[in-house]
């Protein structure tokens, strides 16, 4: 087993290789030329030239790539072309309202998703069912920004019950941080939602179609621990992956939902970066998002040992 | 004669499916009396392992229904509460069923699952339970039973897990033991070592037991009584010496006939002919009309197409349905 993890995150270091070499290249075939940027509208070619030279673009695209790498390793994201400060520094100040979203997000939807995705098999063709799967439609359907436009209108602004925007850092105060998390966390919730508690429903019909749960019914177990222990524990390995592969839909939901409700995370920097064209910033949010992307599927298979004993590695 | 711990009276288990109502059980009544062993016999799709699901009530309804009458101890099992029948199953009745690679949790370690019956009905604790399962797993015959409680399904074989499955029934000291069709998933040798095993913890644990099985040899070997069942109804029931020495129903016959023995063969004549029974078990979709078995009987006429045959005593403790079985004189 212990052989396994570390096997495991070291075959997570050629997958983040591929990942940086991407993001590198991104600056190379993108359209635009960030000296130019820099050196804005005024600027003569010779400027762009020696900007160029400066950031060290005129280099081999290979020795570009391998200085790239090793900054990486030394955890060194290179400096914010407009701001100039490091893009660490910069991702640091943002990381804080971005975290606090997602893991509320994950936690609110997990809870909330996986008994209406059981209950719905349980009840499978009664008005229980047909009613999950239309909210789970609609949470597909209907794009995050719509869902966080509408719930800002009805329980911000109509009911007055919320703050319609903005965001308090978790130091001052518990209730105030939450206040202005609720209503992202739902619209951004809502998609992910939808596609846990439509894996669980789908799961949890085949188990509980398996000859187990007629040997449980036959010893008397009442519906609950029928449910949620001998059915749930179960379906817990599917459920999982889906819950880790949906954590890509959450990190772009996130982008978008942190723009409606005007909270300073990540996404915002990222949309930020983009329009200037702070090609530091991005390859260093891209990369750090997808770090946490493989470093959670890497947990959730760890996590397929707890639930399923079968799974040895 | 002993009290009788179960009366299923005409029990009729109907499925309503899109193309019509299977009768799937249609009409059978048995009874079985404390510390008795009585088998339901006949082939795949006669009704058999419904009867023995509709007897615990484990059957959807809908799309099923159940109706008629099982009295257990007095008490009429299809008009109690969906808790009260809870507080029966595993505890009062316990079943076990055909596949054990596919009947115990595999995500849930052997101890545990022997164990929540005996915390659900006899308010066990964990330690208690644990204990208990281990002497259960000791029971029946299952070695380095403080290591086996803690693995789960997989590490075990078929017959270590029939035997699990026998231990989790017996666990609560049930009165009734409903079997279905116990062996038929086993290889041979551990077949007949589950049949032993389940013989001894009769003795034991003093269980009637309701087996349900298409194999007559396992038949022979179990039970006191046996009811033979085609096509949803009651053919034949008589005690187990009586019914293999003369049967009386055209059915049992055929189906005793066609049992290989050594040195039987379609070709053989007199006793070493194996039989077979022509024709196929009618649709259950549509209602039979006469006798079920009329399409394929070699002494069918006119009256058994018309005229279903009630099920009569034709014997002492032999009961028939069948309008040509000979009846014999009963003494009073």
């Amino acid at each position: 087993m212990l052989a396994y993890i570390a096997r495991r995150i070291l075959s997570t270091i050629p997958v983040m290789l591929v990942v940086a070499f991407v993001v590198f290249s991104m600056l190379i075939l993108s359209p635009g030329d960030p000296a130019a940027v820099i050196a804005g509208d005024q600027a003569t070619p010779e400027d762009v030239e020696r900007i160029r030279a400066a950031l060290g673009l005129d280099r081999p695209f290979f020795v570009q790539f391998a200085e790239f790498l090793w900054r990486l390793v030394n955890f060194d994201l290179g400096t914010s072309i407009f701001t100039n400060l490091p893009v660490t520094h910069m991702i640091a100040q943002r990381i804080e309202p971005t975290v606090a979203l997602m893991v509320l997000t994950i936690l609110f939807s997990v809870t909330i998703a996986v008994p209406m995705g059981v209950i719905a098999a349980w009840k499978a063709g009664s008005w229980i069912d047909r009613a999950v799967m239309v909210f789970a439609v609609l949470g597909f359907s209907v794009p995050v920004f719509v869902i966080g436009y509408l719930l800002a209108y009805i329980f911000a602004l109509e009911l007055d019950w919320l703050p319609v925007q903005g965001y308090t850092p978790i130091a001052r105060g518990f209730w105030p941080f939450l206040e202005n998390l609720i209503l992202p966390t739902i619209a951004l919730g809502s998609v992910y939602i939808a596609l846990i508690a439509r894996i669980t429903r789908a799961t949890m019909l085949e188990v509980l179609a398996q000859d187990y749960i007629r040997t449980a019914k036959a010893k008397g177990l009442g519906t609950r621990p029928i449910l949620f222990l001998h059915a749930l524990k179960n379906a817990a390995v599917p459920i999982s992956t889906v819950v880790g592969i949906g954590i890509a839909l959450l990190i772009g939901g996130a982008v978008v939902t942190e723009s409606v409700f005007a909270i300073p995370g990540l996404g915002r920097l990222t949309v930020d970066a983009i329009l200037r064209r702070d090609y530091p910033v991005i390859q260093g949010v891209v990369l750090l998002f997808s770090f946490v992307y493989v470093l959670v599927n890497l947990m959730i298979d760890l996590l397929y040992t707890v639930f399923d004993p079968r799974i040895r590695y | 004669m002993a009290e009788r711990l179960l009366e299923v009276e005409d029990l009729r288990t109907h499925f309503r499916t899109i193309d019509g109502t299977v009768r799937a059980v249609d009409g059978v009544s048995f009874h079985i009396a404390s510390g008795e062993t009585l088998a339901v016999v006949g082939e795949s799709g006669c009704g058999k392992s419904v009867t023995s699901m509709s007897i615990l009530r484990l059957i959807q309804e809908p799309p099923g229904k159940i109706t008629g009458s099982v009295r257990f101890k007095g008490r009429d099992l299809l008009k109690l509460s969906e808790k009260e029948m809870r507080d029966i199953r595993g505890n009062e009745i316990s079943m076990i069923f055909q596949e054990p690679m596919t009947s115990l949790n595999p995500v849930l370690t052997v101890g545990r699952q022997i164990g929540e019956t005996l915390k659900l009905h006899q308010g066990m604790d964990d330690k208690a339970a644990e204990a208990r399962a281990i002497e259960m797993l000791e029971l029946v015959h299952i070695p380095e039973a403080r290591r086996r409680v803690k693995e789960y399904p997989h590490q075990l074989s078929g017959g270590m897990r029939q035997r699990v499955m026998i231990a989790m029934a017996l666990a609560c000291n049930p009165q009734l033991l409903i079997a279905d069709e116990p062996t038929t998933a086993l290889d041979v040798t551990i077949q007949a070592q589950i049949l032993e095993l389940m013989g001894e913890l009769k003795s034991k644990v003093g269980a009637a037991i309701l087996l349900i099985t298409h194999d007559l040899g396992v038949v022979a070997e179990m039970a006191e009584r046996i009811v033979v069942m085609y096509a949803g109804r009651k053919v034949e029931e008589a005690r187990a010496a009586d019914l293999f020495g003369s049967p009386r129903h055209p059915y049992t016959q055929g189906l005793l006939g066609a049992v290989p023995k050594l040195g039987s063969s379609l070709e053989g004549r007199g006793r070493t002919r194996l039989s077979e029974i022509p024709g196929i078990v009618p649709n259950l979709k549509r209602p039979i009309e006469g006798c079920a078995f009329a399409s394929r009987c070699p002494n069918v006429t006119d009256l058994c197409r018309k005229v279903a045959p009630g099920v009569e005593l034709k014997a002492p403790g032999h009961f028939v349905a069948c309008h040509h079985a000979p009846r014999e004189a009963i003494a009073a």
